[in-house]
């Protein structure tokens, strides 16, 4: 497509742990806000598609942000001694710090992978910031099978080596020019990372014991979940749904673990239908009243 | 699988995009398949000699171990879930990484892509 886009892209200053982070976000549409997480290791250009998508956008406005040390947001003053480790208390903390400086009022949380955990753990945590959520590859609790500390070694390029990885996760229905520029943002991460958030996905197992206080019938919950993901399998998705009175689940046949960026066309039907499981603007500010 | 291995070698010393991701790799890696051993030797990324055993003398970096069937499948130019990727079979039970998985990581896009050849192959004569 030639032209230029409609996404815009700006900065914001806010304040996580007692410390200013400048985050980069983007945004298209208007209407219900829409806050979408991108995966670890990765960016808001995964989520570039859906805010291309002029049917999307009509009547949502879609705003993603970088996380700290991702894509075009810095990570913290003094970052070159400090040994990135994500947690889900300083996630929780930028996600509502964005919220609150963009003055988000209860958008749709939307998140991928670890942003699909970290929605779950917001669900149950702080749902009346909220109107619903829409939970993509997400689980309440994924071991890792390797070894994070791969990802991050002197010897070796850690992007590379995590982006070979991760490719196990996409679709081969995936289109090639999608797969490549999926796998793109991996390779282009910050030394250590992904094995940062990796930390986050594969150590910290605090959501199982929350999912039951999910309530909803307040803010409802839907996850979707791809066949050829092999992180977050349709067996772990369900597992999760079952845990969450009221949660629905749709499952994937031809899609991996970043459906919004490896394949958006196939991913496209499974969102809208998501964003059409949450409430409308008007059901929301009568939530809110 | 001797002849497909051999197809495999002439396809990844023709693939210069390889041939560079494989520039440093220079290792002996086992690839056993239903039990049948084969000795794959890398030189500089090209496949310098296929040695089928069984070989106790033979030292070899790491080693995949799977299944014809398995094997198969993952050729297929779409093949079912969990046999679409080397870490796919593993997570199955269909296949096994043993020895030096480090060195494996460092060179996985390489290996993998050098693994995934038939199915390339496939697509092209589909």
């Amino acid at each position: 497509m030639m032209g230029i886009e409609a996404i815009t892209g700006r900065y914001v200053t806010v304040e996580v742990e007692g410390r200013a982070l400048r985050i980069y976000f983007e945004e298209a549409g208007q209407g219900r806000p829409v806050l979408c997480l991108h995966t670890a290791g990765a960016d808001t250009r995964q989520w570039r598609h859906l805010m291309n998508d002029a049917e999307v956008t009509a009547a949502n406005r879609l705003i993603a942000f970088d996380m700290p040390w991702h894509g075009k947001s810095l990570p913290p003053e003094g970052f070159q001694t400090e040994e990135y480790l994500l947690t889900t208390e300083a996630y929780i903390e930028t996600i509502l710090a964005v919220i609150d400086a963009l003055g988000l009022e209860r958008p749709v949380l939307a998140g991928c992978s670890m942003g699909g955990r970290i929605a779950l753990q917001l669900a149950a945590l702080h749902p009346g910031r909220f109107s619903g959520f829409i939970a993509i590859e997400a689980s309440d609790f994924q071991p890792a099978w390797y070894d994070i500390d791969w990802f991050h070694r002197p010897d070796a390029h850690g992007g590379e080596m995590g982006a070979a990885l991760v490719s196990a996760n996409i679709s081969p229905h995936a289109p090639d020019v999608e797969r490549w520029n999926t796998l793109w943002m991996f390779m282009a991460s910050g030394p250590g990372v992904f094995r940062g958030d990796l930390s986050f996905y594969t150590k910290d197992d605090s959501l199982i014991g929350r999912l039951g206080r999910i309530d909803t019938a307040k803010t409802p919950v839907h996850i979707i979940v791809g066949a050829y993901d092999l992180t977050c399998t349709p067996e772990d998705a369900q597992r999760t749904a079952d845990a969450i009175p009221g949660a629905t689940l749709a499952v994937m046949d031809e899609l991996g673990h970043f459906p919004m960026s490896e394949h958006p066309e196939g991913f496209r039907p499974f969102f809208i239908e998501a964003l059409a499981k949450m409430p409308a603007g008007k059901a929301r500010a009568e939530a809110a009243a | 699988m001797i002849d497909q291995l051999a197809m495999m070698q002439a396809r990844l010393n023709a693939t210069p995009h390889l041939l560079r991701l494989g520039r440093l790799f220079c290792e002996t890696v086992l690839l056993s398949v239903d039990g049948d051993e084969y000795y794959l030797t890398f030189e500089k990324g090209r496949l310098e000699a296929i040695t089928p055993g069984p070989s106790r003398k033979t030292p070899y970096r790491f080693a995949l171990l799977t299944d014809a069937e398995a094997l198969a499948e993952f050729w297929r130019p779409v093949p079912k879930p969990g046999f679409h990727d080397l870490f796919g079979l593993v997570k199955m039970g269909r296949g096994q990484v043993a020895g030096d998985i480090l060195s494996l990581v460092k060179n996985l896009r390489f290996f993998k892509e050098f693994m995934a050849l038939p199915r390339e192959m496939a697509k092209e004569a589909a």
